[in-house]
């Protein structure tokens, strides 16, 4: 049994220093709020009293968290226990790791701490996707990225690709590039806006002390050498930014290869570096053919949808238009409107055939297909969209069966994948078909929960190993 | 128990020649396609926990208990107190209770999970019916989570992710003893699957 650990209890110290980005603002806040009447010693006993009591607050959140996290890496997998209130214990194992991303700002990075990420190379960038160890010694963390992704090495070990050279370093005369942005023209006034109101907390107002009226009046007296002189302030301030934006976040950049994997690293205050797997690296299987017009509906190969569809979509509008119509009544009776607006609840009423035939064009788009590689599916009125996914980029399904849709023998299938929006839908199809469609898209993966009705059923269906019915059975 | 199920479930609407499957419990729970010859979803095997029912059913008080007594206090405090508008929200108020006591029976009776060799299937939705299913060869993360009303009651929901950003499992609800050991399992048999790069 490998031994839970702890993450590095020098956390505290960063959490400390961290915290006096909290103090700062309540301490100016403090001594603007304070009754002036109050005596020095009692105003700084208040002030020292709360910043003490932030600081203890934020010590003691992080004592709770590192108590109550700790992770542990098994042969085949790593594992993270965390949560003061919600607890959670997350398992990824070994050969799902796609990436290693360590993290130090400045005070963790002085204190010899590291963050690590870990992905799985889910498309959301959610925390929830990361196991996140925050933070580790900087030899933890350098050790474990080295263990994590050392097993993709190995398979590629046969011929180490020049570890010597990387393939890209920081070419500083890429800094020219860097002020072409927008922020380089808004920087200044963004900055002045932003510090409003932190220096408006602090008592200095610069519209009630005439700095902003003083400024005016030079503008309205003397425009020629003040407005370009103020545009000129301006573009310096955003041009500074966005360099030192660029250098801090680009400095030290380096991509190299080593066996099997691509280590990009940069920052030159936060230092970050990302480890991702060679072979993970791939486009998604996703292609979307061209939008077509509305000409377009008989598509060959796709199938269309069952006349359910239409009527759903048809059905809908007409439930809509009348509700819209009778609250634009009833709001023009209660408030007894005048004529134009009385007559309010006709808009929708005219637009009715409008209305119908987008619903009655959205349902003749509906089409799907499976081809020898692809599951084709196509949706939309006026402008249809047609997705073809790879069978193979399929990592699972849901079916889904509204109120209304479960009275008009409909569901909508849907393919989740890695690529694209993460899922795509085969939407209103006839649940026979669909399901079938589903079967045999992806063989094996949904087949084993199905079964036909008739003589042929065995009351609980499937013969399949499921090592929980036994004990913990229906 | 049995007979108020079959009697309450709305899965028994009347809609057509329908051919429904009734399984074990008499909650008739097949899925889509079940009026027709073709192939059913059949139910997944496993129930989730009894105790579910309570600690949904806290769950969702905790929620709607706050809203409703607001929005009592906002007519109360804020309006000069029409008879229409008390009704209005009187009826939105006994609406939130009554859902958050009557949602988690119906999603006890309706919600179900299972595990085989292959793949994670699972059933969910009261109003809306879900089937989800994952493959063992594409899942990534375990988790397993544990609120502190789930604590309480010795509960715990387990979590499956796969590489698709829509394509999370969730196994509500679990006796917590078996959802770590569901986890374990479930880690086990993923490394036991080789995965593909995805």
């Amino acid at each position: 049994m490998i031994a839970w650990r702890p993450l590095h209890r020098r956390s505290l110290a960063a959490s400390a220093a961290m915290s006096t980005a909290i103090v700062v603002p309540v301490v100016a806040v403090l001594i603007r709020v304070l009754p002036r009447d109050w005596t020095a010693p009692v105003r700084a006993g208040v002030i020292a009293g709360a910043a003490v009591l932030v600081v203890a607050g934020v010590l003691v959140f992080d004592l709770l968290r590192l108590r109550t996290t700790a992770w542990r890496l098994t042969g085949e997998r790593l594992e993270l226990r965390s949560g003061i209130v919600f607890r959670e214990h997350r398992s990824v194992p070994r050969d799902r790791i796609r990436s290693v991303d360590l993290t130090a700002d400045p005070v963790r990075r002085a204190l010899g701490l590291t963050v690590v990420k870990i992905g799985t190379g889910e498309h959301t960038s959610g925390e929830r996707t990361m196991l996140t160890l925050d933070p580790l010694s900087r030899r933890d963390a350098e050790e474990l990225r080295g263990v994590l992704l050392w097993q993709a090495g190995q398979e590629h070990g046969g011929d180490d690709p020049s570890r010597d050279a990387p393939l890209a370093v920081l070419d500083w005369s890429w800094l020219r590039l860097a002020p072409l942005t927008v922020w380089t023209v808004a920087g200044g006034a963004l900055i002045a806006g932003i510090a409003y109101k932190p220096l408006d907390a602090l008592g200095v107002d610069l519209v009630e002390s005439g700095a902003a009226a003083q400024l005016w009046e030079g503008v309205t007296t003397r425009p020629w050498p003040v407005i370009p002189l103020l545009l000129a302030v301006n573009v310096l301030v955003g041009l500074t930014g966005a360099v030192v934006t660029f250098a801090t976040a680009w400095g030290r950049y380096r991509l190299e290869r080593e066996p099997g994997r691509l280590r990009l690293s940069r920052g030159l205050l936060t230092a970050r570096s990302l480890t991702l797997e060679e072979r993970r690296l791939r486009g998604p299987g996703l292609g979307s053919h061209g939008r077509s017009g509305p000409g377009s509906h008989g598509h060959r190969g796709l199938r269309p949808h069952p006349g359910a569809a239409m009527t759903r979509r048809l059905r809908a509008t007409v439930v809509s238009t009348a509700f819209l119509a009778a609250v634009a009544a009833a709001a023009a009776r209660s408030w007894s409107l005048p004529p134009p607006w009385s007559w309010s609840w006709a808009v929708p009423v005219l637009a009715l055939p409008v209305t119908l035939w987008l619903a009655a064009d959205a349902a003749r788009g509906l089409g799907h297909a499976l081809g020898e590689r692809h599951l084709v599916t196509r949706a939309g009125a006026i402008v249809r969209r047609t997705v073809a996914l790879d069978r193979g980029g399929v990592v699972g399904w849901t079916v889904s069966e509204s109120y209304f849709q479960r009275r008009l023998g409909l569901i909508t299938v849907s393919a989740t994948t890695a690529a694209g929006d993460g899922h795509y839908d085969v939407l209103d199809v006839g649940a026979e078909e669909g399901l079938d469609l589903a079967a045999r898209a992806v063989p094996g993966l949904l087949g084993p929960f199905l079964r036909t009705p008739g003589p042929l059923r065995d009351g609980l269906g499937g013969e399949l190993l499921d090592p929980f019915s036994e004990r913990h059975g229906v | 128990m049995d007979l108020r199920m079959k009697r309450r479930d709305p899965g028994g609407h009347q809609a057509g020649p329908m051919r429904t499957v009734t399984d074990a419990d008499g909650a008739r729970l097949d899925g889509p396609g079940a009026r027709g010859a073709g192939a059913v979803l059949r139910p997944p095997r496993n129930r989730v926990d009894r105790r579910a029912v309570p600690v949904w059913t806290i769950e969702l008080l905790l929620l709607t208990v706050p809203v409703a007594a607001g929005a009592v206090a906002a007519y109360w405090i804020f309006t000069s107190r029409p008879v229409w508008l008390g009704v209005l929200t009187g009826g939105f108020a006994v609406l939130l209770l009554g859902l958050a006591v009557h949602t988690p029976r119906a999603h006890h009776r309706l919600n179900r999970w299972e595990v085989t060799g292959e793949a994670v299937y699972t059933r969910t939705g009261w109003f809306t019916h879900v089937w989800r299913v994952a493959p063992m060869s594409r899942i990534q993360t375990v988790d397993t989570e544990r609120g502190p009303v789930k604590r309480l009651f010795g509960l715990a929901d387990v979590t499956v992710t796969t590489a698709s950003a829509a394509g999370a499992i969730k196994i509500e609800a679990l006796d917590h003893e078996l959802a770590a050991e569901l986890a374990e399992r479930l880690t086990a048999m993923t490394q036991a699957t080789p995965g593909d790069a995805t």
